[in-house]
């Protein structure tokens, strides 16, 4: 089990120098094929999330070729899944992102879905100038601050990654705006104790205690921890308004939902981020689900300048789209149009797209205007707010809140 | 008080499923001397036996009365069946060949097949966690504030009569008899006519069906399963048998009981990140003092 992944890299490295071995021996020509390349966690658990986001990709890379792009180029789309056993993996994505370094065609990457997997990833865009776009990464050290200077190892002024929806500083202080406005005076917080999860909770709060909240204790969950009777039978003594958990449904969110009804907090509410806004987290929780509510740091996919993108993607792919798959397809033709521009003024070269990519001026997008700061985060930050209720729950937009206010 | 003595019945009915796991571990380990690190997804396999057991049956609601002792019944008895067959077929194929071979090659083996059900039971029933049906009424009483889940005094009772059940058999019965008389040299039961591969087989029959009732109350204690369960449950459990004293059954019921007690008073009073540092912090110390366990030197017959 454990060399599996091992043996992967052997291979993807084999396939990589044998890659390189044809870059080198044939002289590179003008191609007019340009890929697109995708980094998603595309089976397991995971793979509820990583499906519609790619679909995003498919769409724009598809509508882009229907229409037609300057000098007659056309583009393509490869995916490579950086999941191992079911659940999304750092090696496995920095092993996807060297395959697309070595391949001519790639001009740029979105991807990757998980935070901990950017960070695997950035380096290495970051030494090969390869610019990548995620639609989903939300945790803060990956744009700002030391921890993502030192991500930043080869190039540290360089910018190759950027990202479409804002994050978890917002996103945070966004769950606590909205759990002060609903009233919980006094919440305890649970988290997973990994990047994205831990990052979550600090921020939540920080954000909370400043609103005037009061947090009765800061707990963190052990990894494949099945029992959490314990842990809230001590929460339950506090008597909380209200459960902040940071982490997704894969690490324990749903699984410490379903046990609050056996010590009694079966009625007490549930406040997460986008970690527990897939299907899975209703699947695991059952009933119990009721009584949640959770941030997501894009959009809702009912606001008006979305509503173009689910009819095609819904004629497209005959379903609804993912809670990434507007971002992921505004980030495709983040990149699409930066390839085309490349094309019309001197041709399409890594540098070119990347320069092209850092330069989106109010993009319009199902997403809202994209543009990015100088570290690559996106200017048009929104968190939208759910609430998951009734028998059998399910999830509703409840409001907009737009990082301004924060 | 009062939340002292909630954690202590949380800490129970968690130390009662580590208790059943580890008995089978236990009786591997006394009879063969290996530590049957499949032992652990056989428990796991027991849950989604029970799974596909209630499937089949269409049970997707709650149930009242008689139904639903038939059903809790005939679901355990059925995971149980289920996972001792799969004991006895992996103790046929893995090991038997191995018996004699140097240790660490029967001890990689068991590594072996632990992964081979964990990717059977990841392709069967996918790499989340499965959700299983809530077929028991939620039903709970109270003592002085102390909330009990019936599910809880399920749990607990089922490890203590399982104990008491095994303890009885390897004490009061012929098989038994036949095992212990393998446990303590194989070669001389053989020779009063034992037959040893009987035994054995028997042996993680009655091991793995234990396994599988534990997986069964575990799947309906928490309401849901995932293929990986067995990895910690396993680790844990194997801790309870070595702390009690391994190849000791009343040993490895009290190891069970005391790792989920430390685990649930670890959660109270310390921070729930710190339980599995405690968990096996207390194992090095016991094995430090007592190198043999808690029970292990007052029995000198182990089974």
């Amino acid at each position: 089990m454990r060399s599996f992944p091992a043996l992967a890299r052997a291979i993807s490295l084999a396939a990589a120098v044998a890659m390189l071995g044809t870059v080198m021996g044939a002289p590179v020509q003008a191609a007019t094929t340009y890929k697109v390349a995708v980094d998603l966690p595309m089976s397991g658990a995971d793979a509820s999330n990583g499906i519609p986001t790619d679909n995003g990709v498919i769409l724009a890379v598809e509508e882009a070729n229907a229409k037609g792009l300057p000098g007659g180029i056309m583009l393509q789309h490869q995916v490579l899944d950086d999941a191992v056993q079911g659940v999304h993996d750092p090696a496995a994505g920095s092993q996807n992102v060297k395959t697309f370094v070595a391949d001519p065609s790639v001009m740029g990457i979105v991807g990757p879905f998980n935070s901990n997997v950017a960070r695997a990833e950035i380096p290495i865009t970051n030494d090969a100038g390869l610019a990548q776009i995620s639609p989903s990464n939300t945790n803060d050290g990956l744009t700002i601050g030391e921890t993502a200077k030192a991500l930043r190892q080869s190039h540290p002024d360089l910018i190759t990654y950027f990202r479409v929806c804002t994050r978890d500083h917002y996103q945070g202080a966004a769950g606590a705006e909205s759990a002060k406005k609903l009233g919980f005076k006094k919440m305890y917080i649970i988290d997973d104790n990994e990047t994205y999860g831990k990052g979550l909770a600090d921020v939540f709060e920080a954000a909370y205690k400043a609103g005037g909240g009061t947090v009765l204790g800061h707990d963190h969950l052990t990894k494949n921890q099945q029992d959490f009777k314990a842990l809230l039978t001590k929460v339950k003594a506090t008597s909380p308004d209200a459960v902040f958990f940071g982490g997704v449904t894969a690490t324990g969110g749903g699984l410490l939902r379903k046990q609050m009804a056996d010590v009694g907090l079966g009625t007490t509410p549930y406040i997460g981020g986008d970690g527990i806004s897939d299907e899975e987290y209703l699947k695991i929780a059952g009933a119990q689900a009721d009584g949640s509510y959770y941030t997501v740091a894009a959009p809702d996919i009912g606001m008006a300048s979305a509503q173009a993108f689910n009819k095609a993607y819904q004629a497209r792919f005959k379903q609804a789209p993912g809670a990434y798959s507007a971002a992921a397809y505004s980030a495709a033709w983040v990149i699409i149009n930066a390839i085309a521009d490349a094309q019309k003024s001197g041709g399409v070269t890594r540098p070119a797209v990347l320069k092209n990519i850092a330069g989106t001026k109010n993009m319009a997008s199902p997403v809202g205007p994209v543009a990015f700061d100088k570290n690559g985060d996106t200017l048009n930050g929104v968190i939208s707010f759910y609430k998951i209720s009734g028998t059998p729950p399910k999830a509703t937009f409840l409001n907009t809140v737009s990082i301004a206010s924060l | 008080m009062e939340l002292f003595f909630q954690q202590l019945v949380n800490g129970l009915s968690l130390g009662g499923i580590y208790a059943l796991i580890a008995l089978g571990y236990t009786m591997v380990y006394g009879i063969i001397e290996l530590i049957n690190f499949a032992h652990g997804d056989v428990y796991t396999l027991g849950s989604f036996f029970s799974l596909a057991i209630l499937t089949a049956l269409g049970i997707t609601s709650e149930m009242h009365g008689f139904p639903l002792v038939a059903t809790i019944l005939g679901v355990m008895a059925g995971a149980m069946v289920f996972c001792g067959i799969v004991g006895v077929l992996i103790e046929r194929f893995a090991y038997r060949r191995l018996r004699n071979a140097p240790r660490l090659a029967p001890l990689i083996t068991a590594i072996g097949v632990s992964f081979i059900l964990e990717n059977i039971m990841q392709l069967w029933q996918g790499p989340s966690p499965v959700p299983i049906p809530t077929f028991i009424p939620e039903a709970s009483f109270a003592i002085g504030g102390v909330t009990i889940q019936v599910k809880q005094v399920f749990v607990v009772g089922l490890a203590v009569f399982m104990m008491i059940a095994l303890q009885l058999f390897v004490y009061r019965t012929k098989l038994g008899k036949a095992m212990r008389a393998t446990a303590q040299d194989r070669d001389a039961a053989q020779l009063m006519g034992i037959d040893i591969n009987m035994t054995i087989a028997l042996t993680f029959l009655i091991g793995s069906a234990l396994a599988g009732s534990a997986g069964f109350v575990s799947g309906v204690y928490y309401g849901t399963t995932w293929f990986f369960n067995g990895f910690s449950a396993g680790l844990k459990a194997f801790t309870a048998a070595v702390l009690g004293g391994i190849g000791n059954l009343a040993g490895a019921m009290l190891g069970g009981f005391v790792i989920g007690l430390v685990e649930a008073f670890g959660a109270q009073y310390v921070s729930d990140q710190w339980t599995n540092v405690m968990v096996f912090s207390l194992l090095v110390l016991v094995l430090i003092f007592r190198p043999s366990g808690l029970l292990g030197e007052s029995l000198p017959n182990k089974v």
